[in-house]
């Protein structure tokens, strides 16, 4: 495997915090779609702040930006119920790799949908780490995002207030077929096509 | 040409019920409009200052008679009876409803036709050599290739969410007719010292606001591993290309930010990864392909024809034609028809419904039922045989299309300007009229020879202004429209921007400059030099001279 270069915009020393790029709210859903199931939700995902301590957390299911889980991990491995970890679209997956082993859940909160990083993420996580965990995407993540995101890694979703999730559901079977690989472990067309012929 | 199977035939109808889909939760409320506008433009529509704007995506210029018949049906149907070629070679329709759009796409699906990835930040139709296949100086035919990255680009989840529009074009040519160094990757064929082919990969290249030259970023890349290395440029592109300003997120900022050097080991670094997996392709994959697109089943003929070569003597317009609009062909016997969509006073690319089933009828006569479309906005017939000229050019003169005027000042590129395009500083419609009306005399054309006049109504570059020997652009000064012109830009091989000639001339002057700088060239050319190669011979200077010479 070629070394993996550090490029211009990728600080790992010194992480960002409260950029743009990171949800600015805390996000709790009453509802989230698991595998193309709804199932009630109560994860409370924490907003990645300058201030952010690992006092302010709530109790419960939780998940916290990855900055937080790397600063207090064994404080947090030591909370009962859930601690997932949040990849914001503005850090890189291969920056934590030795932390996956340890982590139940990654959430890939969503700024705004037309962002298309978390794809990669996603991705990535799933054919190069080998990430078998939840990967579940939250933020601006609605109907129309749902196939593409199921093909690209992730498995679980939690759509904004006012969304129809009963409606998004029909995301899952839009289209019946597919052209090229993603983490879906489709195959390439052409490979199919060798199959045939 | 490529025939849709099974599954081609699925992805595309699903997607148009996807759409159709998306359309009515928008107009049952919902799905508001800001949600469907990225939606929509993933599926070719826009919305423009009077109406919505649909593409129809034609891969890599290539149409059958069945499916121009079919455009005109639509644009008779649901538009205005009459459809604009663009310089990406697809074709847009300027008046479409947009409950009416579904049917409209459901239509073309009979065809084997869509408007996927036709705009929004994805990746878009590829584009390719309107000569393919046929012309002299071809070393592999490039539309197998193209259709190979059309199936895998298409609706790939991974890239449909980019930071900016993502274009790819392929040659297969000495010439290089698909500007290849122009856009963000360019695939131009090669052979390495084992004589296998591959491509020298450039990236980074594109025009709009910050033109820049496309870069190598790997001088071979053997074809078996295109889609890869497509995908690992694709990925660090998605991943590093700036999102927090839409002028600066094409991945040819990111080429410059970083330094090819930098940019391309991380790609290297990201393709290593799952360079030979699943993404390989084998020999058998082309030479499948390669079967979708044989040599159609030409007759053994002799160079040459009497009669057409009697009635380029008697006639000066059939010998116009034949001089300008058609090219040598591979195949001994045969010629390369240029469809001019030039025609005096009309915009520049369009056709009506009529001159498009006229076109789709003469192709399934003379020319085994294909026609191409060209970056320039013309249309190709690419099999005609040299005896049936003199017929071809009745037939099309008859509907308005033999104006013998390809490749010359009046053959020019032209965006929609202040007419169409809410984006515009000032009108290119009615200057390229101004052009036209100028230089009515054929014979000077003629004299002048190969000039690429380009034009855009804005620095958004739709027109390819930066690439023109004569390039214009629109700009807005206290609401006045006023016109910036540069010498010496070419898209193909020896690709250049154009200089600047000196500051915006006025509306009505635009076509006396052009004349000034026209009248330079004549007197210093020397030989058979063209426009382009005078100027990069003697410079920007004398043109500038004469041109703001009568200025008080
Ligand atoms: C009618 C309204 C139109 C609008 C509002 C529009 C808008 C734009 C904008 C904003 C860009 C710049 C994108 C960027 O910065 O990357 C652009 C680029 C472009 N447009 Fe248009 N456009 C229009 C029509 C057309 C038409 C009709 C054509 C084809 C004849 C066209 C061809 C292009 C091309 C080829 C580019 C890419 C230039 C490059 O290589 O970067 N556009 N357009
Ligand atoms: S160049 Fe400018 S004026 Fe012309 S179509 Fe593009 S955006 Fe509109």
């Amino acid at each position: 495997m070629a070394t993996t270069k550090t490029v211009a915009n990728r600080a790992i020393k010194a992480r960002a915090k409260a950029t743009p790029d990171r949800i600015q709210n805390d996000i709790l859903s009453t509802k989230a779609i698991v595998n193309q199931q709804i199932v009630g939700n109560a994860i409370h995902h924490v907003a990645e702040t300058e201030e952010l301590t690992s006092r302010d957390l709530p109790k419960g299911d939780i998940s916290v930006p990855m900055n937080l889980w790397l600063d207090h991990k064994t404080e947090l491995q030591a909370r009962t119920g859930l601690v997932a970890v949040q990849i914001a679209a503005d850090e890189f997956p291969e920056d934590f790799a030795d932390e996956y082993a340890d982590i139940p859940m990654i959430v890939l909160p969503m700024v705004a949908h037309i962002d298309g990083r978390s794809y990669s993420h996603a991705y990535k996580l799933r054919t190069r780490f080998n990430y078998k965990g939840e990967i579940r995407a939250i933020g601006d993540v609605k109907y129309d995002q749902l196939s593409f995101l199921t093909r690209s890694g992730c498995n679980a979703f939690e759509l904004p207030a006012g969304e129809n999730l009963e409606t998004a559901l029909n995301a899952f079977s839009e289209m019946s077929d597919v052209y090229q690989p993603s983490a879906d472990g489709g195959a390439l067309i052409f490979s199919r096509r060798r199959a045939v012929h | 040409m490529y025939k849709y199977d099974a599954v081609d035939k699925t992805i595309v109808s699903d997607r148009v019920e996807q759409f159709r889909g998306q359309v009515s939760r928008h107009l049952a409320g919902e799905l508001s409009a800001a949600d469907l506008a990225p939606l929509r433009l993933r599926n070719g529509l826009y919305m423009q200052i009077h109406a919505h704007m649909l593409r129809v995506s034609i891969p890599y210029g290539l149409l059958s008679s069945e499916q121009m018949h079919a455009l005109a049906q639509v644009s008779r149907q649901y538009d205005k009876g009459y459809g604009h070629f663009t310089t990406r070679q697809n074709i847009q329709f300027n008046w479409p409803e947009l409950a009416d759009v579904p049917d409209i796409l459901k239509d073309l699906s009979n065809v084997e036709m869509h408007a996927i990835q036709t705009s929004g930040n994805c990746i878009r139709n590829i584009s390719s050599d309107h000569y393919a296949g046929v012309a002299t100086d071809e070393i592999i035919d490039p539309r197998p290739y193209c259709e190979i990255i059309r199936q895998w680009s298409t609706l790939h989840p991974e890239f449909y969410w980019l930071p900016r529009k993502f274009k790819i074009a392929v040659t297969g040519a000495t010439q290089d007719r698909a500007a290849v160094k122009f856009h963000d990757i360019g695939l131009e064929v090669v052979h390495n010292d084992a004589n296998q082919v591959g491509f020298r990969v450039y990236v980074g290249g594109g025009l709009g606001r910050t033109p820049v030259i496309g870069k190598v970023i790997k001088e071979f890349l053997p074809r078996e591993d295109i889609l890869s290395y497509c995908e690992a440029i694709l990925r660090v592109y998605n991943l590093h290309g700036r999102r927090d300003n839409k002028y600066k997120a094409r991945i040819k900022i990111l080429v410059n930010a970083m330094g090819i050097d930098d940019f391309r080991d991380e790609v290297e670094a990201e393709w290593a990864h799952f360079k030979d997996g699943e993404l390989k392709l084998h020999d058998v994959d082309f030479e499948t392909m390669q079967a979708f697109f044989p040599k159609p089943a030409y007759q053994e003929l002799e160079s040459g024809d009497e009669r057409v070569a009697k009635w380029r003597d008697l006639d000066d317009r059939f010998k116009a034609w034949y001089d300008n609009n058609t090219v040598d062909h591979i195949q001994p016997g045969y010629r390369i028809v240029n469809i001019s969509l030039k025609e005096h006073g009309v915009a520049p690319g369009d056709a009506t419904d009529s001159q498009m089933d006229a076109i789709a009828n003469i192709a399934e006569q003379f020319s085994f039922g294909e026609i191409r479309v060209t970056h320039e906005q013309n249309l190709v017939l690419a099999d005609v045989r040299e005896q049936d000229l003199l017929d071809i050019w009745k037939a099309l003169d008859a509907d308005r299309l033999a104006t013998p005027n390809i490749g010359s000042v009046n053959d020019m590129i032209c965006c929609p300007g202040l007419d169409f395009c809410s984006l515009a500083n000032a009108s290119s419609i009615s200057v390229a009229k101004q052009i036209n009306e100028k230089f009515e005399d054929f014979e000077e054309l003629y004299n002048i020879g190969e000039v690429k006049l380009k034009m855009s109504g804005c620095m958004n570059a739709c027109g390819h202004h930066h690439v023109g020997h004569i390039g214009i652009l629109g700009v807005d000064k206290k609401g006045e429209e006023w016109y910036q012109l540069t010498v010496g830009g070419d898209a193909s091989n020896n690709a250049a921007l154009g200089t600047h000639l000196g500051k915006a001339i006025a509306k009505d002057k635009v076509s006396d400059a052009i004349g000034d700088i026209l009248d330079v060239y004549k007197d210093l050319r020397s030989d058979d030099e063209r426009l382009l190669d005078t100027f990069r011979r003697v410079g920007i200077d004398p043109f500038k001279e004469k041109v703001y010479s009568e200025e008080v």
